[in-house]
């Protein structure tokens, strides 16, 4: 109880805090919409108040307004931050709450937070902000997909685009008909009031309610982790639709005002369909080829390498929009193909930035929408039909799973590996619908209807996302369905898995079949040959995969054992550093941790602690405008950095072939021998003449140090010695290599 | 009906082929075509400079391996039935029909496969040296020996859990475990 105490008060601390700013936001919301209409009042107000207030100011003098209240100038971006940073600790908060996030998705969670919001709004009996189209499609939801292109495994999405395909476009063509057609003939039946819908109009219902949604999707897929070929399967599916929704739906739209339909119409349609998604890619490929053939250029100015990835995946969309392609399938095809070669130019810092940008704008824009979606259900006016309401749920559910069955069935034939009935049910009741299907409705035009069918839709996306997004997750334990795989980079696994590539390509040769594996073939070769040359700055540009796949374990390997250190828990990283490269010998690493002694354990924490320490604080004064000169970055020293990465590496590698009980001991020297370490010392003695990277020789001497002192051979001698003495070596070794990182004093220890 | 049964009576063993390695016959035809277009002396049998002529595999980087892997210890040249047998190993695997008993059959016959390329001296493990020259040659030349040393050494300690130096056959599957053999050692013209 005396536990609880503290987090009790805490947590009931943070709610408070959260309700006042809900209360706040509401009612500058509310101030806000009532004060629109003011707005144009007010600037006429003031100025006949100015000539008073001069009048008056020379009648008897005012005094100075030491403290005045100016809401008016800066209410809207006070609205928009207010709204956001609400959204934003309302997805804080269930977290809080230990056991909320287990059950319910998120979503639903922040789908219930909007209602409870627009809730607040209708009562105190303002206009609450409805989900508008504009605001929805221009800046909520390309973060989101961008953020999904750029991180797509592209691997797996190529291996079942087929697949995808067949599902995106022939399944919504099937679930748009279907539910458009027996929605028409439900209206049709004697006493249900509906006899009005035309059939184009219910064919345009089906198409809005058809389309599966990126965004649930996303929201909800991400939570349950199941395995690749799934996720990308109902990933890929939403992103492909969308070239079939805009299609059909401009196809309907037009339709509809025009009274009839021909056959040309219907020929138009399709060369559309392959137009808007052909070129959609096209637009998107090509600023993917800008945004990679500009990255190249950028090694003097580091800071802005981000912007770019964004700006041009952003006018991508745009541009696809004005033409009325498929921004989605633009958005894709810009990240998709910009990815490999912007990641081998930019810096290692601004793929980070690039990362957790996307990550947090894909993170807000989704918190929003949801949000948003609460909000304006209980806003919208609506049109409660209960006949209409139910049926196209129903016909919804059935329509999905009628399509994944029949689909899977036709696509089986063609797969090597074919989808199981699990696969299918997992498919089929993935398919969401959301905020996508919320905001075309809300184009429509169709008074009267309008609202019945947002209604309809409405109730199709609480009823997908709430019962389907609640219950996916226990059902997927039930099922048992494959769990992604925790996905440790291997680089066996890269090699064997590029000489299978070799391989297979070399059996369709034999056969005479140009398969799969010989089109990827062509692709790499002309890839490797022409493309990157232009689009890779610097020697990158003939890096074979294997290598650079290689560089970016190794470095990942050493920041994370620069960032495990500073959480200054010894066993971890002795446990870290040895698990990484030694597999089986956990069970002997374990035994052998314990045995140091705790006071030489708190020493060596202490050690490590301050020394990773400074690493730290060193590496974070910098100036706005120049990046500090940082090895990794600096050309010059990169190359030799690498070589000598490459030959640490190697030598370093002899001591994890050591046997088990001589465990402990290299693995502590070797977090100092650490890339980064090495890499970041600024000499204490020279500290005055500024930072400058000093890699070259310190880790030869380090290294000499090692062979020196503990060759392959010798090792097995040492087994020998007696543990206490060696430990008390080793302990004095390693505060000094630690402690003394210039190479002056390594001479000393030799 | 009639031509092809014809044909088929030119393929010696047609029909103990056909239950060895699961093709139909359509597919073995097929097969027998393509032999005899690299065939180009009409001997009856392959030698390594019938491969050879495929550009393809000239420019593959592993080429003269995947032809070797054709001949048989000692042998000179590839009758029908051998070849067939060799690509029998890709065939597709139909993994709703075999229970998963059959599934890892075929997934080990094909990693057995691919091992055997790597293990040029069939000593049943992939020493450093002889990864080093898949490396090498996988890599054509655009890398330091040092690089590919370290690589190899990687590559080596990652997989070799009974510390031999070499990599064996479990060792080698245990590596590939999470990637789906059956789908990338597959060939769909061999279904």
């Amino acid at each position: 109880m005396a536990e609880l105490g503290p987090a009790r008060s805490w947590r009931t601390g943070f709610f408070v805090c959260v309700w006042l700013l809900l209360f706040l936001s509401v009612s500058s919301g509310s101030r806000d919409v009532s004060g629109g209409n003011e707005t144009s009042g007010e600037p006429a107000r003031d100025t006949p108040e100015d000539p008073h207030h001069q009048t008056n100011s020379t009648a008897h003098k005012k005094a100075f307004p030491v403290l005045s209240f100016n809401y008016h100038d800066v209410r809207k971006p006070f609205v928009i931050s207010l709204w956001i940073l609400l959204a934003l600790l309302m997805k804080l908060g269930f977290h809080v709450i230990p056991n909320i996030s287990n059950v319910v998705p998120e979503s639903c969670l922040l789908i219930g937070v909007g209602l409870l919001v627009g809730g607040i709004i209708k009562a105190i009996g303002e206009d609450a902000p409805v989900l508008d189209t504009k605001l929805f499609f221009h800046y909520l939801l390309p973060p989101i997909i961008l953020d999904a292109g750029y991180f797509l495994p592209i691997r797996t999405f190529m291996e079942n685009m087929g697949t995808i395909l067949v599902f995106a476009v022939v399944g919504t063509l099937w679930n748009a008909f279907f539910i458009g057609g027996m929605i028409f003939a439900v209206c049709q039946i004697e006493g249900v009031q509906l006899a009005s819908v035309d059939l184009l109009s219910c064919l345009l219902f089906g198409t809005i309610v058809s389309a599966v949604d990126p965004v649930a999707v996303l929201a909800v897929f991400e939570e349950i982790h199941i395995n690749e070929l799934l996720h990308i399967l109902v990933f890929g599916e939403s992103l492909l639709n969308d070239a079939v929704t805009v299609v059909l739906y401009h196809l309907f739209e037009e339709f509809s005002h025009a009274g009839t339909v021909t056959v040309v119409d219907g020929v138009l349609g399709v060369i559309c369909f392959f137009v808007v998604s052909l070129g959609g890619v096209m637009v998107g490929a090509i600023y993917g080829i800008l945004g990679a053939f500009t990255s190249r250029f950028t090694t003097h100015t580091r800071v802005i390498e981000p912007l770019f990835v964004f700006l041009y995946s952003y006018m991508a969309y745009l541009s696809a929009e004005v033409f009325h392609l498929s921004g989605i399938m633009s958005l894709i095809a810009c990240g998709v193909v910009m990815r490999p070669y912007v990641e081998a130019n930019v810096s290692h810092k601004s793929y980070t930035t690039i990362k957790y940008f996307l990550k947090m704008w894909s993170s807000v824009s989704e918190t929003l929408i949801f949000i948003f979606l609460g909000v304006s259900t209980v806003a919208g006016p609506h049109a409660w039909n209960w006949t209409f309401v139910i049926s196209t749920v129903l016909l919804c559910l059935v329509s999905r799973v009628l399509g994944v069955i029949g689909l899977t069935y036709i696509i089986n034939k063609f797969r090597i590996v074919k989808l199981t009935k699990k696969d299918q049910f997992i498919v089929a009741y993935g398919g969401l619908r959301g905020a996508i299907a919320f905001s075309l409705g809300f184009l429509l035009t169709d008074k009267e209807r309008k609202n019945m069918f947002l209604t309809a839709i409405i109730t199709v996306i609480f009823f997908t996302v709430f019962v389907q997004g609640m219950t996916i997750r226990p059902l997927v334990e039930l099922l048992a369905v494959k769990r992604k795989k925790e996905s440790k980079p291997s680089i066996n696994e890269e090699i064997h898995t590029q000489f299978l590539d070799h391989l297979l390509t070399g059996i369709e040769d034999i056969c005479g079949h140009y398969g799969h594996h010989h089109w990827k073939d062509k692709l790499n070769r002309f890839n490797k040959t022409y493309v990157k040359k232009w689009l890779i700055a610097g020697e990158r540009s003939t890096e074979p995969q294997l290598i650079s796949f290689y560089n970016k374990m190794e470095m990942k390997q050493a920041m994370m054992l620069v960032e495990s250190g500073s959480a200054a828990k010894l066993p971890s990283i002795l446990s870290s550093v040895s698990m990484q490269n030694i597999q089986q010998r956990g069970s002997g690493n374990r035994r052998a941790i314990p045995s140091i002694s705790k006071s030489r354990e708190q020493e060596i924490r202490k050690i490590l602690r301050s020394n990773l320490q400074k690493t730290r604080q060193r590496l974070r004064s910098y100036s706005r405008h120049d990046l500090m000169l940082d090895p990794f970055e600096d050309n010059v020293s990169e190359v030799r950095f690498r070589k000598q990465r490459v030959e640490m590496e190697r030598r370093m590698s002899h001591y994890l072939t050591v046997p088990a009980n001589r465990q402990e001991t290299p693995s502590v020297r070797k977090v100092c021998f650490e890339p980064e370490h090495q890499v970041f010392t600024y000499d204490n003695s020279e500290s005055p003449r500024g930072p400058r990277a000093r890699p070259d020789p310190g880790p030869l001497d380090a290294v000499s140090l090692l062979s020196e002192s503990q060759g392959p051979n010798k090792s097995r001698e040492q087994k020998a010695k007696v543990p206490e003495e060696q430990e008390e070596q080793d302990q004095l070794k390693l505060s000094r290599c630690l402690s003394d990182p210039g190479p002056n004093q390594e001479e000393d220890i030799s | 009906m009639g031509s092809s049964s014809s044909r088929m009576d030119h393929i010696p063993n047609a029909e103990q082929l056909m239950q060895e390695t699961g093709f139909s016959a359509a597919h073995i035809l097929r097969l027998y075509a393509r032999f005899e277009f690299l065939d180009k002396d009409e001997r009856g049998e392959l030698r390594p400079e019938d491969f050879g002529a495929l550009r393809g595999l000239a420019m593959n980087p592993i080429g003269d391996r995947i032809i070797g892997a054709f001949f048989s210890r000692g042998k000179e040249t590839v009758d029908f039935p051998s070849f067939v047998r060799v690509l029998a190993n890709f065939r597709p695997t139909e993994t709703n029909t075999i229970r998963d008993g059959g599934q890892s059959f075929s997934r080990t016959r094909k990693l057995k496969f691919a091992f055997k390329l790597y293990d040029q001296d069939r000593d049943g493990k992939i020493s450093r040296e002889e990864l080093l020259q898949v490396l090498r040659s996988m890599l054509e030349q655009q890398v330091t020996e040092e690089q590919l040393q370290s690589i190899a050494e990687r590559a080596i300690q990652e997989a070799d859990l009974d510390q031999d130096d070499a990599i064996s056959f479990e060792e080698f599957k245990k590596s590939l475990e999470r990637v789906n053999i059956d789908e990338k050692m597959s060939s769909h013209f061999l279904r």
